[in-house]
């Protein structure tokens, strides 16, 4: 394997390693590469729906990251993530899909697009959270705050605010599989 | 939210989790416990020394065992989501134990392969090993449960040959029954029993 692929396995091992600016880059590389999936095959969707299942898509290889061996292609495991949550949200939202994972690497990366980027689902998602969770993921995530400018407003140290993260994301990964409709 | 906001919340999130081999240490409380439930209330059966190196008792420790492990390694792989597993192994083990059983057939005399197929123990074994089975067949799914598999009815099908398997090898330090022809039917089919129930189970416990 060449290009991509080693980018985002060197990407994803330095994440792994604790690097979050280089875990931030490879999130961001594979969003396109799972959104023009799930378009290519949920056109039945539409192009709204469509991004709560990337979001949903993105939130589950965050929360199964222990599950890549290093030295393992990425684009693989990404694409069968990719396929098992894409099934999974068509098939909670009444819809059955084909999804032959030979065919991901033929699909073309999608950008987002202007005004279907504000999504309700993991809003809805982050609503089930305790007050204190869903505060600390709302300051990180809306107002753009480093665990440590949270935890100086909440009175936290920035240990425990990751802590906090870390529990509110398991947390939501096992509400999506629950609430999803 | 936007997908980008979602990443930036994702990324200050730097806790990965272990992998889900490293939570097989669950497996060692499991069996530890099956253990003492076998040699405290069953009791280890009188000749145990003699039967653990004597050929015919002996296998089915061997049998067991290496279902046991080869399971495991197979549901291992399949934790992750690309992965998948080979079942050659375990058909190995299964043509293993179905050729043991076929030469007991024909080394019995006629008259006497009744009685060593049905021993005298065929349902305290077939009530026993599943008991036996139960903590150890939890614990495997409680660490699997870490991983992310695509195959969830398979890998629970994996947890419940491989907590059958241990099942089994704790049992048979108290069972007297060394024929072969009662082992692998009855042994066999009380692992076929913990096996159908992990199946079931997998879906749902597995699920992501």
């Amino acid at each position: 394997m060449t290009g991509p692929t080693d980018d985002w396995a060197a990407l994803l091992r330095a994440g792994m390693a604790g690097d979050a600016r280089a875990y931030r880059a490879f999130l961001a590389a594979v969003s396109p590469v799972v959104r023009g999936i799930v378009r290519a095959r949920g056109r039945a969707l539409g192009e709204a729906q469509c991004e709560d299942v990337v979001q949903e898509v993105l939130l589950a290889v965050h929360a199964k990251r222990h599950t890549w061996r290093q030295d393992a292609p990425v684009r693989p495991w990404v694409y069968a993530i990719a396929r098992h949550k894409v099934v999974d949200a068509f098939r909670t939202r009444g819809s059955a899909i084909d999804l032959p994972v030979e065919d991901f690497a033929e699909v073309l990366p999608a950008d987002p697009g202007e005004d279907l980027t504000e999504r309700r689902d993991m809003e809805k998602l982050i609503g089930m959270l305790d007050d204190r969770a869903a505060g600390i993921v709302r300051m990180i995530g809306l107002d753009g705050q480093s665990a440590a400018e949270a935890g100086a407003r909440l009175g936290m140290t920035e240990g425990a605010v990751r802590v906090a993260l870390h529990r509110a994301l398991k947390a939501l990964a096992a509400l999506r599989e629950r609430h999803v409709e | 939210m936007k997908t980008d906001d979602l990443i930036r919340i994702l990324a200050e999130d730097s806790a990965a989790d272990p992998p889900p081999a490293r939570r097989l240490w669950l497996l060692v409380p499991a069996v530890a416990v099956s253990l003492a439930a076998v040699l405290l209330t069953l009791g280890p059966r009188p000749d145990l020394a003699g039967a653990l190196t004597s050929f015919l008792p002996a296998m089915r420790h061997v049998l067991s065992l290496a279902l046991f492990a080869l399971a495991l390694a197979a549901a291992l792989r399949l934790t992750r989501p690309e992965g998948r597993a080979a079942l050659w192994p375990l058909a190995l083990v299964a043509v293993a134990a179905l050729v043991l059983a076929l030469w007991a057939w024909m080394t019995t005399p006629p008259e006497a392969r009744g009685m060593a197929l049905m021993g005298k123990s065929s349902s305290i074994c077939l009530f026993a090993i599943p008991v036996l089975s139960a903590l150890p067949t939890a614990a495997l799914f409680a660490a699997l449960r870490a991983g992310a598999t695509t195959a969830p009815r398979l890998a629970g099908a994996l947890i419940g040959l491989a907590g059958g398997g241990s099942g089994a090898a704790v049992y048979a330090l108290h069972c007297t029954e060394v024929s072969p022809l009662f082992y692998v039917t009855w042994y066999g089919l009380a692992i076929l029993i913990v096996t159908a129930v992990s199946t079931l189970l997998g879906p749902r416990i597995l699920r992501w």
